[in-house]
C-alpha cells in the first residue's frame, strides 16, 4: 500500500499542480468553445494523478476548487473541492494499480473516477440543494424520479450517475490519449523510483 | 493581461481588514442560520453581507456573482414546488401543474442558504487580493511550497488561455473543422488540447529550474518585503464574530434542552 | 585557484544510451569571459546545468566525473544552496519567471526572500540591480506583460541580485527579436565589466568575439577546442563541426588576409584595421552581392491588396491603406514587432478579416472567404510549434494537415516524407515530436505544413532558435520551394539571413510599408533602416565602412 501512496514533492511536482489546474480550466474552456455537451474540466486532476501519484491528484483537486471557490467567487465550486479530492485520489490510485496502462484498462480509472464524484457529490447535492445538479439533463432525469415518488437519495445518486459517469469515461480516455504521448523528458520528470547512477 | 481573479483594490475598509478576518465572517455568515435553525436568520445574514457590500463600494461588482447561481435557484425551486415529497398543501395551480407550500418554502430555504453563501464569499473574493491572502498564510506558517501554487495559479492560467486563440488558429490553418456535428467537434478536442497541455508539461521542466536556482523550496525562514498595514478593528470585528457565533450556539443548545 | 573545475565528467540523460557529456576536463579562472559554442545538441546547455547541479540532481540519469565551484561539488550541494554562487539564465524568457509575483518588483525579491534576506539589503539590492540592467521604470509592472526583451532582463536582474560570483547565460537571446537582443546584450556589456565570471552560450558569434576571453568549442559532447576567439575561428574545421564563423573572419579568409600569428581579426574595428594595412584593395562589392537578374517571374502576380484597412481595436489601425502586391518571388517582411508584418501575413491566410478593403488571391477576392477554405492554398507556419502539435509521432503530425485537406493516405505520406527529408528529419518519422528539441520541433511545424503543397508557403520566424546548419537548411528549403514554383513570404529578424535569401525585402513600420526591392537596394537606404530600426547585415557594414574611406 505504502507505494501506492508513495509522492515525491519535488520542485517538478510543485509546478505540476498549478499546471494541472490550469489545464482543467483549459478543458473546460475548449469543451463549451466547441459545444459539447460535457464539462470535461477535470483533465488536469487526472493528469496530475497519474503522473504524480493519488497524493497529487487529490491536492490539484482540491486546490482547483479551493482556489477558484475563493477567487472567482464561483463558490459553489468551493462545495465540490471534496469531490476533486476524490476523483484525484481515486484516480491516482487505480493509476498506481495499472489501470492506465492499456485503454480497455482504463475505462476501470474511468468508472472508478466517476464513482467516486457520484458517491461524494450525492451526498453534497442532498445537503445543499436538495438533491439537484444544476445539469439539464441530470436534473430532468431527478425530477421524473420524484414524481414518481423515488426516494430524493436515490433519485440524486441517478442525477450524479448520469452526468458524471460519461463526463468521467471521456475525460480518462483524453487523459489516456495525451499521456500516450507523454514524453520521455517529462515522464521521467516523475519517475517516483528514478536514481542518479554512477559512471565511474 | 486580464486577472481570473475579481479583486479590486479601492482602499476601502474592507481592503483594509485582514483576510482571517473575512474568512471568520464567512464562516460566521454560514453557521448562524444553520446552527440558529430559524428560517428568518437567513434574510438578516444576506441583509449584513448585503450592506457590507455596499458600505465597501462593490455591490454592483457582486452581482454577476448572485446572478450566476439564478439557474440553479430556479431549477430547485421547480423540483421541489413540484415533486417535494412532503407536498400537501396546494399554493397555486396553473392548469395540470401545482406548487405546493411545502415544496416552495424547502426551496426557499436551499435558495436562501446559496444566495447567504455567495454574498458572504463576496464579500471576501471582492476585496482580497490572492497574493495577500497567500503572504498572510506564509506568515502564519503555511507552507511556502503550497503558498507557491495558489500564487501561481493567477499567473500561469492567463498565459495557458491566452494560448487558445493561437491553437485554434494553427489547427484550422491546417484544415481542421471546429465547427459541424457532434462528432466533428469532438475529433477537434484533442487537437486544440493536446499542444497546450503537452507545451505546458514540458515548460514545468524550465519553470522548475527557474524556481530552484533562486532557493525555491529552502529549509530556512523565508522574509517578506513588506509588512501588512495593521487594521486597528481587527481584534474587535473578529470578538465580535466569535460572539455571535457562541451566542446562536449557547442559544441553539438551550433551546434544545 | 580556478572558480570552476570539472574532471571528466560524463552524463547521459535518463533512458537514453547517448553520452551528452563525454569525457569533459577544464577549469575556469575567477572573472574570465568564457563563451560556449557548437552547434544544436553539441551538449552545451548540458554543460551549464552540470555546473549548477541541475544534472544531474535534478535530471536523474547516469553521472561520472566530478565538478567543483568554489569547492563544493556540484553534484552533491543541492541546486537551492549552489545558487549562492551561481546564477543561471535560459533560452525562454517566459518559463523563467517564477509565476508566484506580480509585480517586477516583487519578481526580483523572490530569490531574496528565499535566501532569508533582510528587508533593508534586500530593498537596496533591488534597486541597485533594477537600475543598472535599465528596467526600474517597470518596477509595478506584470513582468508576464513585459516584451521578450524587457523579461530577460527582468530574469537576469532577479539572479544577480543574489550576488552569485558566477552567471551562466545559456543562449539569452535566441528566442528575441533583435530589439530585446540588443537590450540583453547592452546588459551582458554591463556585467562583463564587473568582474564577475561569465559563461555563456550564443550562436550569434560576431557577439561572442566581442566579449569572451576565451572560448569552448563542443561537438557531441566533447569539448574540441578551448582557447581565444581568434584561435577558434581561425580553425578550418568549423563548418564540419556546424558552426559558422564571424563574418569578417569569414572575409579575411576569403581574401587570405590573416594576422601576423595566423588568426583572422573577428570584430569590425579589427577588420577594417587589418585592411587599412593591405595595399591593394579588392571591389569588394562584386564578391558581396551578386544580384541575381530575375526571370519573367515578376509579373505574375499572386496576391493584391487594394486600399486595405485593419484594426484590432477601434481607432487604432493596424494597417492602413494598404496597397502591396506579390508575385513569384520569395520575399522577406522585415520590421520592428508591432509593424504589422504578422497582422499583414494573417489577413493573407484568412485568418483575420479585413475592416475594409480588398484581397486578391489570383483573381478572387479572398478578404471574406475562411481559414478552411484557403487550407489547401495557403499554408503558414505559426510561430511556436507547441501551439500546433499533438501527434505521437512526427509522421502523424507531418500527415495531419494533408489528410484534412482531402490528400489520399498514400500521397500525404509521401508529401510528409519528402517535407521531412527537406528539413532534415529523415529517421525520425516515428519519434514523440515532444522528445525532440525546440528547433527540431520548429521543423516538424515546417514539414507539416509544406507537406500540404500549397502554392503559397508563410513562414513567422523560422529562423529563431536555429543554429547555422538549421538555417542554411531553412534557406535551402525556401529556394527549394520557390523553384517549385511556388509563392514563399517569410517574416524574419535576421538580417544576414535575408541579404542571403531573398530576392525581395518588404520593410514595414507602423503599418506602412516603407521600403520595398532587393536585399542590396533596401539595405542601402539609412533612413529608412533607422526609422523601422533595424540593423543592416554585417557584410553590408563592413562593405559601407570601405566605401566610406
Amino acid at each position: 500500500m505504502g507505494k501506492i501512496f508513495k509522492t515525491k514533492f519535488t520542485t517538478a511536482t510543485m509546478v505540476l499542480i498549478p499546471v494541472c489546474i490550469g489545464i482543467n480550466y483549459l478543458g473546460k474552456l475548449f469543451a463549451s468553445l466547441l459545444k459539447l455537451p460535457l464539462w470535461l474540466d477535470c483533465i488536469g486532476t487526472c493528469i496530475g494523478a497519474c503522473l504524480g501519484g493519488p497524493v497529487i491528484g487529490g491536492i490539484c483537486g482540491a486546490a482547483n476548487n479551493l482556489i477558484f471557490g475563493l477567487t472567482t467567487g464561483d463558490n459553489i465550486t468551493l462545495i465540490y473541492a471534496l469531490t476533486s479530492l476524490g476523483i484525484g485520489l481515486a484516480v491516482g490510485i487505480l493509476a498506481r494499480m495499472g489501470f492506465m496502462s492499456s485503454f480497455l484498462k482504463s475505462f476501470v480509472c474511468a468508472v472508478g473516477g466517476g464513482m467516486a464524484a457520484v458517491l461524494i457529490s450525492t451526498p453534497l447535492n442532498i445537503m445543499f440543494w436538495g438533491g439537484t445538479t444544476g445539469n439539464v439533463w441530470g436534473d430532468a432525469l431527478f425530477a421524473a424520479t420524484q414524481a414518481s415518488g423515488m426516494s430524493v437519495a436515490l433519485g440524486s445518486f441517478l442525477d450524479e450517475i448520469v452526468v458524471d459517469v460519461p463526463d468521467k469515461i471521456l475525460t480518462i480516455i483524453i487523459v489516456y490519449l495525451i499521456l500516450k504521448g507523454l514524453p520521455k523528458k517529462v515522464s521521467a520528470l516523475y519517475d517516483e523510483n528514478a536514481q542518479i547512477e554512477r559512471l565511474d | 493581461m486580464k486577472s481570473i481573479s475579481l479583486y479590486v483594490d479601492q482602499g476601502s475598509w474592507l481592503n483594509k481588514m485582514h483576510p482571517y478576518t473575512k474568512l471568520l465572517y464567512i464562516l460566521t455568515a454560514i453557521v448562524i442560520p444553520l446552527i440558529g435553525g430559524e428560517f428568518v436568520l437567513f434574510p438578516i445574514m444576506i441583509a449584513c453581507s448585503l450592506f457590507l457590500l455596499a458600505s465597501g463600494g462593490i455591490l454592483k461588482r457582486a452581482l454577476p456573482l448572485v446572478a450566476f447561481s439564478f439557474t440553479l435557484i430556479v431549477v430547485i425551486f421547480l423540483i421541489q414546488g413540484l415533486f417535494n415529497h412532503s407536498n400537501e398543501t396546494v399554493l397555486i395551480s396553473i392548469g395540470v401543474i401545482t406548487f405546493y407550500k411545502e415544496g416552495v418554502l424547502f426551496a426557499a430555504k436551499i435558495g436562501c442558504n446559496i444566495l447567504n453563501m455567495l454574498l458572504s464569499f463576496g464579500v471576501f473574493v471582492l476585496t482580497t487580493s490572492p497574493q495577500e491572502l497567500v503572504d498572510e498564510l506564509e506568515k502564519s506558517g503555511f507552507s511556502p511550497r503550497f503558498g507557491y501554487i495558489i500564487n501561481s495559479v493567477f499567473q500561469i492560467l492567463p498565459q495557458m488561455i491566452a494560448t487558445k486563440d493561437r491553437i485554434t488558429d494553427a489547427q484550422r490553418s491546417r484544415g481542421m473543422e471546429t465547427e459541424g456535428n457532434l462528432f466533428v467537434r469532438m475529433k477537434a478536442f484533442l487537437p486544440l488540447i493536446s499542444p497546450v497541455v503537452m507545451s505546458s508539461l514540458i515548460n514545468i521542466r524550465e519553470r522548475a529550474i527557474a524556481l530552484d536556482v533562486r532557493g525555491f523550496g529552502r529549509k530556512q525562514k523565508k522574509t517578506w518585503l513588506y509588512d501588512r498595514p495593521k487594521y486597528k478593528w481587527d481584534p474587535l470585528i473578529r470578538i465580535i464574530l466569535v460572539l455571535l457565533m457562541s451566542a446562536t450556539i449557547v442559544w441553539r443548545v438551550l433551546l434544545c434542552r | 585557484m580556478p572558480i570552476i573545475t570539472i574532471e571528466n565528467l560524463k552524463y547521459k540523460y535518463p533512458g537514453t544510451d547517448r553520452l551528452v557529456l563525454d569525457g569533459i576536463s577544464l577549469s575556469i579562472e575567477k572573472g574570465e569571459f568564457i563563451g560556449i559554442v557548437g552547434q544544436n545538441g553539441a551538449g552545451k546547455s548540458t554543460l551549464c546545468q552540470a555546473i549548477i547541479g541541475l544534472v544531474p540532481q535534478f535530471y536523474q540519469g547516469a553521472y561520472g566525473g566530478k565538478v567543483l565551484v568554489k569547492e563544493r561539488l556540484a553534484d552533491q550541494v543541492k541546486v537551492q544552496e549552489m545558487c549562492e554562487d551561481v546564477g543561471l539564465i535560459f533560452q525562454n524568457p517566459f518559463n523563467q519567471l517564477s509565476g508566484a509575483k506580480d509585480t517586477v518588483y516583487g519578481e526580483v525579491a523572490y530569490g531574496l526572500q528565499n535566501l532569508g534576506i533582510e528587508r533593508e539589503e534586500m530593498r537596496s539590492r533591488i534597486e541597485k540591480v533594477l537600475k543598472q540592467l535599465d528596467i526600474w521604470q517597470y518596477r509595478d509592472r506584470n513582468p508576464f506583460d513585459l516584451s521578450g526583451g524587457q523579461m530577460q532582463r527582468v530574469a537576469i536582474a532577479s539572479m544577480l541580485v543574489m550576488q552569485p560570483e558566477v552567471m551562466i547565460l545559456d543562449e539569452p537571446t535566441s528566442q528575441l527579436d533583435p530589439e530585446g537582443t540588443e537590450e540583453v546584450f547592452r546588459v551582458v556589456d554591463r556585467l562583463s565589466k564587473t568582474g564577475k565570471t561569465i559563461i555563456m552560450v550564443e550562436q550569434k558569434l560576431e557577439k561572442m568575439a566581442k566579449y569572451c576571453d576565451r572560448l569552448i568549442l563542443m561537438h557531441e559532447g566533447k569539448v574540441i577546442d578551448f582557447d581565444t576567439p581568434e584561435k577558434i575561428f581561425a580553425r578550418d574545421d568549423l563548418e564540419e563541426l556546424g558552426v559558422l564563423p564571424p563574418a569578417f573572419v569569414r572575409i579575411c579568409k576569403m581574401y587570405g588576409w590573416s594576422n601576423p600569428d595566423g588568426t583572422y581579426p573577428t570584430t569590425l574595428e579589427d577588420t577594417v584595421r587589418l585592411f587599412e594595412h593591405q595595399e591593394t584593395l579588392p571591389d569588394l562589392s562584386q564578391n558581396l552581392r551578386k544580384e541575381k537578374k530575375h526571370i519573367s517571374r515578376e509579373q505574375e502576380e499572386v496576391f493584391k491588396t487594394e486600399n486595405l484597412f485593419f484594426s484590432y481595436l477601434k481607432n487604432i489601425p493596424v494597417l492602413e491603406n494598404f496597397n502591396l502586391s506579390l508575385d513569384h518571388r520569395t520575399t522577406a517582411i522585415i520590421g520592428q514587432n508591432g509593424a504589422g508584418k504578422t497582422t499583414f501575413v494573417r489577413l493573407l491566410k484568412g485568418l483575420l478579416k479585413p475592416v475594409s478593403g480588398s484581397i486578391y488571391f489570383g483573381r478572387e477576392d479572398i478578404s471574406q472567404k475562411t481559414v478552411a477554405m484557403l487550407a489547401g492554398k495557403v499554408g503558414y507556419v505559426f510561430q511556436n510549434p507547441d501551439d500546433q502539435i499533438f501527434k505521437y509521432h512526427v509522421i502523424d503530425e507531418v500527415m495531419f494537415g494533408p489528410l484534412n485537406i482531402g490528400m489520399k493516405p498514400e500521397k500525404a505520406e509521401a508529401e510528409a516524407k519528402k517535407a521531412l527529408e527537406m528539413m532534415g528529419l529523415s529517421g525520425k518519422e516515428n519519434e514523440n515530436p515532444y522528445d525532440l528539441e525546440i528547433y527540431e520541433r520548429k521543423m516538424v511545424a515546417i514539414a507539416s505544413v509544406i507537406a500540404m503543397d500549397t502554392d503559397v508557403v508563410i513562414l513567422d520566424e523560422p529562423t529563431i532558435a536555429q543554429d547555422y546548419p538549421g538555417k542554411k537548411r531553412i534557406g535551402e528549403m525556401i529556394r527549394k520551394l520557390s523553384g517549385e514554383g511556388k509563392l514563399v513570404i517569410v517574416i524574419l529578424h535576421d538580417m544576414d539571413f535575408v541579404s542571403e535569401y531573398f530576392e525581395r525585402v518588404i520593410v514595414m513600420a507602423h503599418g506602412k510599408i516603407l521600403a520595398d526591392g532587393t536585399s542590396g537596394e533596401v539595405f542601402k537606404m539609412n533612413e529608412v533602416l533607422k526609422e523601422a530600426r533595424l540593423e543592416k547585415p554585417y557584410m553590408t557594414q563592413l562593405f559601407e565602412r570601405f566605401v566610406a574611406e
